[in-house]
């Protein structure tokens, strides 16, 4: 069986769009929560924070290309680029490129598996407003579709790259990127591809907000004053806020990377996604718990060997305590530490499980785990894990890093260390 | 409408929809080679005239347009 190593990382994130620049903002606690007065508007909508995208800007690509994008495919073909920058690889059809030392791998070894929560919410609004305003389709735009079609992100990252091969376009809201790698991880194990470009990205909206809101599972008690959101695991936490952006991997064969010299960052040594069958919303702890276990013996490593966890956690009530549940069982009393990014970031759906393994190997890299934010008294339940309050210095081998997802869509993954 | 009127209309409605620039605009302009336009751009290009104009456009007319002089006469046509 194959080893699979990540060899390149590309993201657009609330706190910066490159690996190093993210984890600067969050090693500093910087906190990308802005108020949305515009939202006041909707109907029922009591939620007016979000986090969005740092600056970023696709207009050096082609209008031909453009055309068919929403924000989040744009999100993620940048991403995409520079993740294939990073790997040094490139795997469209133009061989024009004036960069040196690129390798050219065989496309029919290579793969693409990314994809987003649904079709872009803001054309989606716009498609079905101007239908229903026109009584029928008068008037919509050729490029209406392709925005809104649920594999939009794939097919234009695609189009854009002139990428020609496996693509498969996962759609599994917030544990879609983190299903995405290890669907790939699994394939170039069996060895089926020798490359997978996986990831996922999202778009910003107020449906998107709206989701969380209907369930009570958003942040509306600090809608003036976001940066005061209490972070996940607070005793006072009082639910989530929505992100967007990107999160790109290159994952390649540790035998093709090694072959060409490749940067390896880290290898993605197991995983798994498990369906819980019990229930849309509500999080179950067991569950959780055996999909952590699951990954563990995928990965064929004892939880003694995880240095730390990088939770899911939202910062809801059930959500963060069902989590923290699972981890406890798992280590069965070990005070494991524990924190999750979305206190800083915010929660990028589709995105964030990519997004946090590129923060997880900056973490390894530079020796530090993150702190969770803004967490002045932690919850009394919690007291079976180590719930981080700081950034806290250590060497960490391996990583345990869980994203779960309506639908009862539970993933876990092992990150280990390989600088 | 007068026939130069009808022709900056049309690119007017050109450049602000697929980021052309008005000077690139000749009659003998080809659609496909000159503008880089193709068969979905054409779609939308029928979409934003027919708005434009208030009228509805020969669809199989404008299959056969290839320059922007053909599309001046098939809407100067449709507005006789």
């Amino acid at each position: 069986m194959e080893n699979v190593v990540i060899t390149g990382r590309g993201l657009i994130s609330s706190l910066g769009n490159t690996p190093e620049l993210m984890f600067k903002n969050l090693q500093e606690g910087a906190c990308a929560f802005r108020s949305e007065p515009e939202w006041r508007k909707y109907n029922g909508l009591e939620t007016f924070v979000s986090a969005p995208a740092y600056p970023y800007d696709a207009h050096a690509l082609s209008r031909n290309v453009r055309r068919s994008m929403s924000a989040m495919s744009e999100m993620a073909y940048l991403a995409t680029l520079d993740a294939l920058n990073d790997a040094q690889l490139t795997i469209g059809r133009d061989e024009s490129s004036t960069q040196t030392n690129f390798h050219r791998p065989n496309h029919l070894r290579v793969g693409l598996v990314m994809g987003s929560t649904s079709g872009s919410p803001i054309y989606l609004e716009a498609y079905f407003k101007k239908m229903f305003e026109m009584g029928g389709p008068k008037g919509q735009m050729s490029t209406s579709f392709f925005k809104v079609m649920n594999h939009s992100v794939a097919t234009n990252v695609a189009l854009a790259l002139g990428y020609s091969g496996p693509l498969i376009s996962p759609s599994s809201a917030c544990s879609t990127s983190s299903q995405a790698a290890i669907l790939a991880m699994q394939l170039i194990r069996a060895g089926v591809w020798d490359v997978a470009v996986v990831g996922g990205a999202d778009e910003l909206h107020f449906t998107s907000v709206a989701v969380f809101d209907t369930v009570k599972a958003s942040s509306k008690n600090y809608n003036d004053c976001p940066q005061d959101i209490p972070g996940p695991f607070s005793l006072n936490r009082d639910g989530l806020v929505v992100s967007e952006g990107a999160g790109i991997l290159v994952l390649e064969s540790e035998k093709h990377a090694l072959a060409r010299k490749a940067k390896i960052y880290g290898q993605l040594l197991g995983g798994s996604y498990f369906c819980d069958g019990i229930h849309m919303s509500q999080p179950q702890a067991e569950q959780m718990a055996l999909t952590m276990s699951e990954a563990l013996k995928d990965a064929n490593i004892s939880p003694d060997a995880i240095g730390y966890v990088n939770a899911h956690a939202t910062a809801t009530s059930i959500g963060d305590e069902q989590e923290v549940q699972a981890i406890s069982s798992v280590f069965a009393g070990r005070k494991v530490p524990v924190s999750s990014l979305k206190g800083h970031l915010g929660h990028s759906l589709a995105a964030c499980g990519t997004i946090e393994i590129i923060a997880i190997l900056e973490m390894m890299k530079n020796k530090t785990l993150i702190g969770n934010r803004n967490v002045t008294e932690v919850s009394p339940d919690f007291s079976g894990v180590d719930i981080l309050t700081q950034n806290k210095s250590k060497d960490i081998p391996y990583v345990l890093s869980n994203n779960f997802a309506f639908g009862g869509m539970n993933t876990s993954l092992i990150i280990k260390n390989q600088i | 409408m007068q026939r130069s009127e009808i022709v900056n209309q049309i690119n007017a409605t050109l450049a602000e929809n697929f980021e052309l620039k008005i000077d690139q605009l000749k009659p003998d302009s080809n659609l496909f080679t000159d503008l880089k336009l193709d068969s979905l751009d054409a779609i939308d290009m029928l979409v934003h005239l027919e708005e434009k104009m208030g009228k509805k456009l020969d669809v199989e007319k404008l299959k056969e347009a290839r320059t922007l002089n053909d599309i001046y006469n098939i809407v100067e046509d449709v507005l006789k």
